[in-house]
């Protein structure tokens, strides 16, 4: 989860997923939707591959830093 | 005499907007990852306004900047190595560390430290202009700020200031429709800020700011008005803010219809057109200059990510001056 929160150590919510398991994302495209203190925002992938697991449901509150998915990048 | 003929030139002018964009497109994904601490403030599609008006000045001329301020510091000749060490907190950095995205710049290379506050630049630059005048140098000054900054307090004061003394600075205003998320026309009645020059008594224009070519040749006649003794001027850039104001801002008040035009006027594209249609570059040159910008750009992260922070010893350098003998 990067840092977006407008205050330091708040911590963001996952609004909800945009790409499904087993979904091919590219890097740049909106990954997920979030809500900081603050806004809420779509969090693009850093990484094109397949999204193979999710590890933060919608509602759930995340601390900055948290892994929230994991994506298999091709070679 | 115009250099825009001159291919080699507009070619300079076209590599050095890709190097900005790359660069923000890079540090875009470094924020994302979470390897680069703090927010940033980003510029993408705004690369022309600094690029047009860097190329018009000299090595020692001098510009300030905002906490937007990484294009205006490619543009006038900080290395991206010494910004990506700066924005990493290393003590490589141009401000060793301790200055970060807001903040960048280098004195010998003619910018001042980015000033963060809205409008702050604005009177610090007449001083700078100031200072040049009583020293009887042909240096100038060139004030880069945003449409917000003109409500500011620090604009009237500064602008008068320059105008009553004729003093050499060319205020660059990056007019991005948007200060922070509040549209420009919610705040002034007269949105063409160039009109305020003549409140002050001196020449302003506004000029397209995602046109490198328009704004460097209007650059060039700013410049040369300070520099006879004739300034200051006022130019206002037109130009738009792809991004939200910091990376935390999801951007949502800029209305689809209008990101739409505006991503259809890109600096980049604009200028590569030009430039394939005279036959000075095709696309396959295009694609091998951005290849090397980029794997440039990844080798110098890879540097900074590498590069010594500051330790608890470094807390006071730089804060106290030496000790003067009375």
């Amino acid at each position: 989860m990067p840092d977006l929160a407008t205050t330091e150590g708040s911590d963001i919510a996952v609004v909800r997923w945009l790409v499904g398991v087993g979904e091919t994302v590219q890097r740049g495209q909106a990954l997920l939707e979030v809500e900081t203190d603050k806004a809420t925002m779509e969090v693009e992938s850093v990484a094109s591959g397949v999204l193979k697991a999710i590890h933060a449901a919608p509602k759930e509150k995340v601390a900055v830093g948290a892994h929230i998915a994991t994506v298999e990048v091709a070679q | 005499m115009t250099r825009h003929d001159d291919s080699e030139f507009a070619l300079g002018l076209l590599e050095r907007m890709i190097r900005i964009r790359e660069f923000e497109e890079g540090v875009r994904f470094l924020f994302l990852e979470g390897s680069m601490p703090g927010t940033i403030h980003q510029c993408q599609g705004q690369e022309a306004t600094a690029v047009g008006v860097c190329a018009a000045l000299r090595p020692d001329d001098f510009i300030t900047a905002t906490f937007r301020g990484h294009g205006q510091a490619l543009a006038k000749g900080l290395s991206e190595q010494q910004l990506l060490d700066e924005l990493f907190g290393a003590t490589t950095g141009c401000c060793k560390g301790k200055g970060g995205s807001m903040h960048v710049g280098d004195m010998s290379k003619g910018m001042v430290p980015g000033i963060a506050i809205v409008g702050g630049g604005i009177p610090l630059a007449a001083g700078m202009a100031l200072a040049f005048r009583m020293q009887k140098s042909s240096q100038v000054v060139a004030c880069f700020f945003g449409d917000g900054a003109v409500a500011e307090g620090a604009f009237h004061e500064g602008l008068n200031m320059a105008a009553i003394w004729r003093l050499p600075v060319v205020f660059a205003c990056e007019n991005n429709l948007y200060g922070a998320s509040t549209r420009i026309d919610l705040v002034m009645r007269n949105p063409r800020i160039s009109d305020r020059a003549a409140a002050y008594g001196f020449a302003g224009e506004t000029v397209d700011g995602n046109d490198v070519l328009a704004v460097h040749a209007a650059a060039q006649r700013a410049v040369a008005k300070c520099r006879a003794g004739e300034g200051p001027v006022l130019l206002e850039l037109l130009t738009y803010r792809r991004t939200g104001h910091s990376r935390r801002d999801p951007c949502a008040y800029q209305p689809a219809a209008e990101r739409k035009e505006w991503a259809a006027c890109d600096p980049i594209e604009r200028l590569a057109a030009r430039l394939k249609e005279r036959g000075a570059i095709d696309e396959a040159g295009i694609a091998a200059m951005r290849a090397r910008i980029v794997q440039q750009f990844e080798a110098a992260v890879a540097r900074a990510k590498a590069a010594p922070r500051p330790t608890p010893q470094d807390l006071e350098a730089d804060v106290f001056a030496p000790a003067v003998a009375p």
